[in-house]
């Protein structure tokens, strides 16, 4: 018997794995069961055995320091988070219906513009953010769908209650990682999988390949579907090689690529040029077509947008689905639902005060102690102002930033994210942790069961971002009972 | 499945350096070998090495004597001089470090750990003591590399790239070292007959030869035999003729093979002509310049056809 998980609560917290009273909860019962039943030090042996196989598998991520980029292996705990498959179906329904009326957003704002008319949105906000791409106004990519990959962070509250944090349309990143966790927990821990059905999560780069080629131009037996990635210095290339290998694709960089007098796109192979249907851009729109966006990229290909309005190639996601990936846009996403889909919101949002609003930002001002402040176009957690973490200097710094520039902040309640039991040095603790399950759309939608567990390794840290420190676990939704 | 001109450049690299990697070794463990069973004095100079790897520049920046010590530092231990063992593996790493998607998983772990191991062992191994075995495992590293990917990849263009690589780059070290080796033993003719015999030898087992010279030449090791058999013979793995042979082969798959099909065939011709018995040093010298140059012109076939695709 493991002494470590004596005494373990998470109290205030949700725990996902623990209830209040020390119990396991019913769909993690066998799991933890197991877990406590191996004997001293076994855990130990099983992490160790997991760092070896992430070693050798050679997952990794890049961080850039002072002293040049290094690849880090991935930080992994080897405690699954459990998921029952009947919470999770309420979930991923909620996920397609956000997905769905994101889409029509979307599409909407590039076209006809529907929803500002209405005053449903207020247009300055939509049209004044730089996640707007006026080069994009007037296209109409198949399906009407512009963010054919969304990965949506959920975060649970201490009221046990999972709510979007926000939704990443522009190339979210971290797949990849959900499938080695689980290949490093059926290395390192097989016997949990004895008692349980857990849904599968491998397929995912058949199905991402499938909703890619349903994009092609041109009607093809198989497509040339192509990764576009800004190369081996980016943060996520490990995962960029990781999808093109597991759907067949051609990893290509900018400069093997390049758009003919005929306006479609062709990569530059020892056979000659050979025409590409669809690209998985992996590399953020402004750095994608130097003629289009930024002059002095040197990762993108010239025409790449001319080619791409004029439907020569698809481009998944489509250039310009960030407008609906911005944190005060978000605030409107309930209200998106029920206007284009006649539906009410499936899954909670998190209250949110926007600073462009007088009264929202007079309430901001009075409550930074209280409050999270972020930043509207950020990602990866940076420039974020955790109130009740951070001292009262920082506070008035951001103050100012707001008085300064409204439109660019927004602020929430501070969640209680939930936790769950973690290995770290001396025991077993709870740690903080979100959720990042990955919507594929194109003609119809698929969530994948489950998704990205990222752990805040630090004690009490809610911050769980790879690039800050985070960590992760393998995630399952599981069927029945164990 | 066609490949990324690219990705089958930097596979073509890998294939040249690792083989790069595996002759610089074997090179210097040679030298190394022979330089203990000649007398005090009679030793050819240590910087016949740097000659061979045309590394004349490069060690005139760093040192004045191309004594022992100087040499073997250079090729063995700088990782910054592009005629190093370390660059050469270093370099082989960053290709296949973009590349493991079109490789055997494997490839790219061994590649790794070789790497790993070349960059905390190289400083060590300059002296003596532990030179020969850091350079044969290095050798041994390079060959179970190589054997994974020949008994792994699919018959397709990223092992079509590799070999060409190799063979190219094994062929351009085998001219190199007996136009700078033979020269050098032929130079010293009359005056130290007693060792030539080992100074031929070492020029054999510096291609790996030795062994095979003996079973199929014969157990006399003799200047022009020697030279054929690593210039000509059919059936050994090592030599030119084998190594064209090897690269003519994997050419007709690919498109717009036509110029480097031309190349080759140039390539083999001239080596063909190359029978006689008797030749003299100068003339030695000129015909595997010449050679060279065909050689040159091959990598630079290559480069163009499939590296540099044309196009907007």
């Amino acid at each position: 018997m493991d002494e470590s998980w004596k005494g373990y609560r998470s109290a205030p917290y949700y725990d996902e794995l623990i209830t209040a009273k020390g119990h396991p909860r019913t769909a993690a019962r066998g799991a933890v069961k197991l877990l406590q039943r191996l004997p001293a030090g076994d855990l130990a042996a099983r992490r160790a055995a997991a760092a070896a196989a992430i070693r050798e598998m050679g997952v990794s991520f890049t961080v850039y320091t002072e002293g040049g980029n290094i690849d880090r292996a991935w930080p992994f705990d080897i405690i699954p988070r459990i998921i029952p498959a009947r919470e999770w179906a309420g979930v991923r329904a909620g996920l397609v219906q956000r997905s769905r009326a994101l889409n029509c957003f979307i599409d909407d704002i590039y076209n006809r513009q529907r929803i500002l008319a209405d005053g449903i949105v207020p247009a300055e906000i939509v049209l004044q953010s730089s996640n707007y791409k006026p080069q994009c106004a007037g296209v109409s990519p198949r399906f009407g769908v512009w963010a054919h990959v969304c990965g949506s962070d959920l975060v649970r509250d201490a009221d046990g209650h999972l709510y979007v944090l926000e939704d990443n349309l522009r190339v979210p990143s971290g797949v990849s990682y959900m499938v080695e966790n689980r290949e490093i927990t059926k290395r390192v821990l097989p016997e949990l999988f004895e008692n349980y059905s857990i849904l599968p999560v491998d397929d995912y780069p058949s199905q991402l390949y499938q909703m890619l080629a349903s994009l092609s131009p041109r009607e093809r037996k198989r497509p040339c579907v192509v990764v576009l990635t800004p190369g081996i210095y980016n943060a996520a290339y490990f995962e960029h090689a990781f999808l093109a290998q597991g759907m067949g694709a051609e990893l290509v960089e900018g400069a093997d690529l390049f758009v003919g007098d005929d306006d479609c796109v062709y990569m530059r192979t020892v056979d000659g040029p050979v025409r590409v249907d669809v690209i998985y851009r992996r590399i953020d729109e402004d750095f994608m077509d130097p003629e289009a966006f930024r002059e002095d990229s040197v990762l993108g290909v010239p025409g790449l947008m001319r080619a791409w309005r004029g439907g020569k190639v698809a481009i998944a996601n489509a250039p310009g689905a960030g407008v609906a990936d911005d944190k005060v846009v978000y605030a409107y996403v309930p209200e998106m639902i029920r206007y284009y889909l006649g539906e009410k919101s499936l899954l909670r949002s998190v209250p949110t005060y926007l600073c462009s609003r007088r009264e929202d930002r007079d309430y901001v001002l009075g409550n930074l102690d209280k409050l999270v402040v972020k930043p509207a176009n950020e990602s990866g957690g940076y420039g974020i102002m955790v109130g009740p973490h951070v001292d009262a200097a920082t506070r008035r710094k951001f103050a100012r930033l707001i008085e300064k520039n409204p439109r660019n902040y927004i602020a929430q309640p501070t969640l209680q994210l939930s936790t769950a039991p973690t290995c770290v040095d001396g025991g077993i603790e709870p740690r903080h942790l979100d959720l990042r399950p990955f919507i594929l759309q194109g003609r119809e939608a698929w969530v994948t069961p489950g998704g990205l567990t990222r752990v805040a390794m630090v004690k009490g840290s809610l911050v769980v971002n790879s690039s800050q420190g985070g960590g992760s676990k393998d995630t399952w939704i599981v069927e029945g009972r164990a | 499945m066609t490949m990324l001109s690219r990705v089958a450049e930097r596979v073509y690299w890998l294939g040249r350096y690792l083989e790069r990697a595996e002759s610089t070794a074997r090179l210097v463990d040679a030298y190394h070998h022979m330089v203990m069973d000649i007398p005090r004095g009679s030793q050819p100079g240590w910087d016949i090495l740097v000659r061979i790897l045309d590394a004349q520049p490069i060690a005139d920046e760093r040192f004045r004597v191309a004594n022992e010590a100087n040499v073997v530092r250079l090729l063995v231990s700088e990782a910054e001089a592009s005629c190093s063992l370390p660059y050469a593996i270093q370099a082989a790493r960053e290709n296949v470090r973009t590349t493991r998607d079109v490789l055997p998983e494997e490839v790219w772990e061994l590649v790794n750990e070789l790497y790993l191991f070349a960059r905390e062992q190289a400083d060590k191994s300059v002296g003596r003591r532990h030179r020969q075995a850091f350079l044969q495992e290095v050798v041994s590293r390079a060959q179970v590399i190589n054997g994974v990917w020949r008994n792994t990849l699919c018959r397709d263009h990223a092992y079509r790239f590799i070999k060409i690589g190799q063979l190219l780059e094994r062929a351009d070290m085998a001219t190199r070292i007996i136009d700078v080796g033979a020269a050098d033993i032929l130079g010293r003719e009359g005056t130290q007959q007693a060792i030539d015999h080992l100074l031929w030898g070492t020029l054999l087992k510096s291609q790996s030869a030795l062994g095979a010279y003996l079973r199929q030449v014969g157990p006399v090791v003799e200047p022009d035999c020697v030279v054929r058999f690593v210039f000509m013979e059919p059936s050994f793995p090592r030599s030119v003729h084998f190594c064209l042979r090897g690269i003519r082969q994997e050419l007709p798959p690919l498109k717009h093979n036509e110029e480097a099909l031309r190349v080759i065939e140039r390539a083999r011709r001239k080596l063909r002509r190359f029978d006689r018995q008797d030749w003299e040093r100068d003339e030695l010298h000129a015909f595997i310049d010449d050679l060279q140059g065909v050689l040159s012109s091959l990598h630079g076939a290559i480069c163009d056809t499939w590296f540099r695709v044309d196009g907007a």
